[in-house]
């Protein structure tokens, strides 16, 4: 079964869909035309330039290059949790990455050295389409469990001094924290693993039955990048709050008000 | 700790909040046993001497010491072992009384400590408030209830921020009491209720002058 190719012209076409939503946008005055017209933009653009360098990039299938580019998507993926998170970028960059990066690294060369039957583990076609994978769907968690932790910690400022001043380790104090970001990082996840298939048809099932195999095949992809989502997610989130509150709590088991960014004040409060 | 030593000491210190001058070079001794009140208009900045002391604020310069040892951030952990803080927001978290209590409890620090709380939560008239939630609780009962969880906690050093604030007469009265008389406790008290500041078994310092006033 060969996938059928779509010519440039039909994929035109497909651009008229969006007077639909264009259409509803001027009728109901949504104010949606530009936004969308700038993220459309910008996905063909992003997506035409990738296609390209992936073309080049499977048909080099450089060991160094494809883990290269795997650190280069990394990177980006690190920078977006980090963002929208309020603590500075460069407090945190470098543990975030490291923990990204264990994690992510950790679980595709689980899946291609134990589970995908891959000549080399560093095959361009399953390290960065895998690793891609699991980056894009832990983004969201990431983003999450980073930014509530340190959201909820700041916010609970008088109550976690107080849990302090009761004689809790920073362990002890900091567990309830930690327990819920995670918990609220994985919430999405969880739920879309457990209608898997009845209500969603992911997009990596999609793209590997239009891809030419068989719905078996694409069922076993998907039940692997389902256990390698949640368990980088998990890894991922834990990681990065282990490895950065050594950085953002000091040595008084004290959150410290300089990593945070400026829009955000935070002025230490008085007990 | 003998009669008399000294459990707390600031020596010259100075502490600043964004620019905002809070204090300014003070030194001050408190003794095993005393029964202190820090008096002085609300938001001057009372709460942080009591900050400092737990390492949760440090000072610009100078020296805050407990029970001898100057605080940093390796004496720190130890010294919140040894006070009972009951802050002035009385933030207990959320959840039910009970997980709270437990949660204290469980804590390592408090292993070996027998923590039933019903005579106590008896005696501040607390009964039936085990399964409600926290925030349900209205202030008197949450500040009662920190005051029972503090006396649980076996230390000797108590730390009362605005403790009786929402308490009716009787209950501050029972409260103050209930600190005052014990003559090996030390607490350090922020409050502008007259029924700390004239007691008479209490010394009273004037945070913004400075000065013992009695």
């Amino acid at each position: 079964m060969e996938t059928l190719d779509i010519p440039l012209v039909n994929l035109a076409v497909a651009f008229l869909l969006l007077l639909i939503p264009v259409g509803i946008s001027i009728k109901y005055g949504l104010k949606l035309i530009k936004p969308l017209f700038v993220s459309i933009v910008r996905m063909t653009i992003q997506l035409a330039l990738i296609g390209v360098f992936l073309k080049y990039l499977f048909q080099w299938n450089n060991a160094f290059v494809n883990i290269g580019w795997l650190l280069v998507m990394i990177v980006v993926a690190v920078f977006s949790s980090v963002k929208s998170s309020s603590i500075k970028v460069s407090s945190i960059f470098l543990p975030a990455f490291i923990s990204f990066s264990v994690a992510t690294l950790t679980v595709v060369f689980f899946l291609n050295v134990f589970v995908v039957p891959v000549n080399s583990v560093f095959d361009a076609r399953y390290l960065i389409v895998l690793g891609g994978m699991l980056l894009g769907n832990s983004l969201r968690g990431n983003i999450v469990g980073i930014s509530t932790f340190y959201k909820r910690l700041k916010m609970d400022s008088n109550h976690y001094l107080y849990v302090l001043s009761l004689g809790a380790t920073e362990t002890e104090a900091l567990m309830p924290y930690l327990r819920e970001s995670v918990q609220l990082a994985l919430k999405p996840t969880l739920a879309s693993m457990a209608t898997m298939g009845i209500v969603t048809l992911p997009g990596m099932m999609t793209g590997v039955i239009l891809g030419g195999a068989s719905p078996e095949v694409a069922i076993k992809y998907q039940i692997i990048i389902m256990i390698g989502i949640v368990t980088s997610t998990i890894a991922s989130v834990v990681l990065t709050i282990v490895l950065t509150k050594r950085v953002c709590i000091d040595r008084y088991g004290v959150l410290r008000s300089d990593v945070f960014r400026k829009e955000t004040p935070s002025r230490r409060k008085k007990l | 700790m003998s009669g008399t030593s000294a459990v707390i000491e600031f020596a010259g210190v100075n502490l600043s909040f964004s620019g905002k001058k809070v204090i300014d070079d003070l030194s001050l001794v408190i003794n095993s046993g005393d029964k202190v009140v820090i008096s002085g208009k609300s938001g001057c900045g009372k709460s942080s001497l009591l900050s400092l002391v737990l390492g949760f604020v440090k000072p610009d310069s100078g020296k805050v010491v407990f029970g001898g040892v100057a605080v940093d951030g390796k004496t720190a952990w130890n010294v919140r072992r040894e006070i009972a803080l009951i802050d002035q927001d009385v933030s207990l978290g959320s959840g039910s009384v009970e997980s709270f209590l437990e949660f204290v409890s469980d804590l390592k620090v408090n292993a070996h400590l027998d923590f039933s709380p019903h005579k106590l939560m008896k005696f501040f008239h607390l009964q039936g408030i085990l399964h409600k939630n926290l925030k349900d609780l209205s202030g008197g009962e949450r500040q009662r209830l920190a005051i029972v969880v503090s006396v649980l906690l076996n230390r000797k050093v108590f730390f009362l921020d605005e403790v009786t604030s929402s308490l009716d007469a009787n209950l501050k009265k029972k409260v103050a009491d209930y600190f005052l008389k014990r003559d090996d406790w030390t607490c350090v008290i922020v409050s502008h209720d007259p029924v700390w500041l004239e007691s008479p078994s209490v010394r009273v310092f004037d945070f913004e002058e400075k000065v013992w006033k009695h």
